[in-house]
């Protein structure tokens, strides 16, 4: 199934909203195994180029390969190795939480019984498996979130893509999903971050990507980037905010 | 189509998803069209059905209606499950745990279609048993009447799909339904044969696509039909394969289900 080192291989990518150019000629390539920070303004284009690669927004130009499979023409390939973590908490209101888990893993081929393994492991490993019968609206932000993460593990991807994964959450959640994701990284899995706290980039990421106006405007390892300058002060520098 | 379908799992998964979230909610799915189901077959059929005299020969009006009944909610039932399972997918953004799946896009339709047939063929089944309270009647063609469960069912689950497509919100949703398939579906000769109706109607309802199915469902269940069977078979498993084609064409280029 995988053909190929680049996880993630985008070559000039465009994206037009009606007039509004969304994404302008991105390129750039993701190695398996990286823990990759995509960084942004808001409306820079990240969660335009998350849905791209994730087969939910069209493109006008331009060629998204996961692991070699082109995400249009050999889009069930692609999509089987990805999980993604939404921003939004966009869950089936009808199901349960195990339920939401066991379908989401039959979606991807894997059979009810260890689908409902793979779903209790998850539930445990992020202490959720006692909220299991619930409805997810009785659950809170917190739980929530860490239901996210469930459901876009729940086919063991090669791929997590996470938007805003800490986004309104406490402290003690935040280190929680960074101690996760710092171990899932470890596992092997490629990580693709988004976020808005340039520490938990700074802090987790191995390669750092910065979008502003729809184009990628800085891309290097975390070490050079960040030579004698923190990242908060390369991002402003290059994107040009005061 | 077995070879079409190359994620048999993940297509299992998504019917049982739609089947039990109608189940779930069977006080609002199930019941209420067979309770109006028993309240027609019992003021119709019964009370006013005794009083009409009726020209088709070896059939009462109570063996008419019953299975014009079955149709019609045949229809609603399918086109309802479909209709709503989607928009309220796209509604709530859920809709994304099935887009984000290796589930081809025929397998999705698939996934949700199973959902509207199952839903169709239970309320439709159910009238036929609640009817016999009140007439013994047997099943005169069952492979027609399977054939013609499936085809209206797909037909209609389908259009319940397009429907929830195109709607922006929940009265656009009904749009399709108050307007277009209920008059359609009272017209197609639910309570009535063709030659009650006066010459215009009579003609424009050779234009109407439920009168064949309704039709083919009668001529399964008494042997009756106002049309030659095989048109009606023929025009339904053409309209159930338009409508299946446009569906998965729109799920294929992401009609509103991606930016």
């Amino acid at each position: 199934m995988r053909d190929s080192d680049n996880a993630i291989h985008i070559s000039n990518l465009s994206k037009f909203y009606g007039k509004l150019q969304a994404l302008n000629n991105i390129s750039f390539t993701i190695k398996r195994g990286d823990f990759y920070g995509f960084l942004g303004p808001n409306g820079a284009g990240k969660t335009t180029t998350i849905n791209i690669i994730t087969g939910l927004s069209n493109y006008n130009a331009g060629s998204v390969k996961i692991f070699g499979h082109d995400v249009t023409r050999d889009y069930r390939d692609a999509r089987r190795l990805i999980g993604l973590c939404t921003q939004e908490f966009n869950f089936d209101p009808f199901l349960s939480i195990a339920q939401l888990l066991v379908y989401q893993a039959g979606y991807f081929g894997i059979p009810k019984e260890e689908a409902k393994s793979r779903a209790a492991t998850l539930l445990q490993r992020f202490q959720l498996l006692d909220k299991k019968d619930l409805k997810y609206r009785a659950l809170s932000g917190g739980m929530k979130k860490r239901l996210l993460l469930c459901r876009a593990l729940i086919h063991d991807p090669e791929i997590l893509i996470l938007d805003e994964p800490t986004s309104g959450c406490d402290l003690e959640l935040k280190f929680l999903i960074w101690d996760h994701l710092a171990k899932l990284n470890k596992e092997g899995k490629t990580i693709f971050l988004t976020t808005h706290y340039m520490e938990e980039a700074e802090k987790l990421c191995k390669t750092i990507g910065i979008i502003n106006h729809g184009r990628i405007v800085k891309m290097d390892s975390k070490e050079n980037i960040l030579q004698d300058k923190s990242l908060q002060d390369v991002f402003l520098e290059v994107t040009g905010i005061e | 189509m077995l070879k079409l379908i190359t994620n048999p799992i993940g297509v299992t998964a998504l019917s049982r998803r739609e089947i039990v979230r109608f189940l779930a909610v069977s006080i609002q799915t199930i019941f209420p069209p067979w309770i109006s189901s028993v309240l027609f077959i019992y003021i119709f059929g019964v009370a006013i059905g005794r009083q009409i005299i009726f020209t088709i020969p070896g059939i009462t009006y109570l063996q008419f209606i019953v299975p014009g009944l079955m149709a019609m909610h045949l229809i609603s039932s399918s086109y309802e499950n479909t209709a709503a399972s989607l928009f309220i997918g796209r509604w709530h953004n859920n809709i994304q745990e099935v887009l984000l799946s290796p589930l081809s896009y025929l397998e999705m339709v698939l996934g949700l279609l199973a959902g509207g047939l199952a839903r169709g063929a239970l309320v439709c089944l159910g009238v036929f048993a609640a009817s016999q309270f009140f007439m013994l009647q047997g099943i005169e063609h069952p492979f027609f009447l399977i054939y013609f469960i499936i085809m209206t069912s797909t037909i209609f689950s389908c259009a319940g799909m397009l429907a929830a497509l195109w709607a922006e919100d929940f009265g656009m949703l009904n749009l399709w339904n108050v307007y277009i398939i209920f008059p359609m579906v009272i017209l197609g000769g639910v309570f009535h044969p063709l030659s009650l109706l006066p010459l215009p109607l009579r003609i424009l309802s050779h234009f109407n696509p439920i009168h064949y199915l309704v039709c083919g469902i009668r001529y399964s269940i008494v042997g009756y039909s106002d049309q030659n069977i095989w048109l009606c078979a023929g025009l339904a498993v053409t309209l159930a394969a338009i409508l299946g084609f446009v569906t998965v064409y729109l799920f294929k280029i992401g009609y509103k289900l991606r930016t």
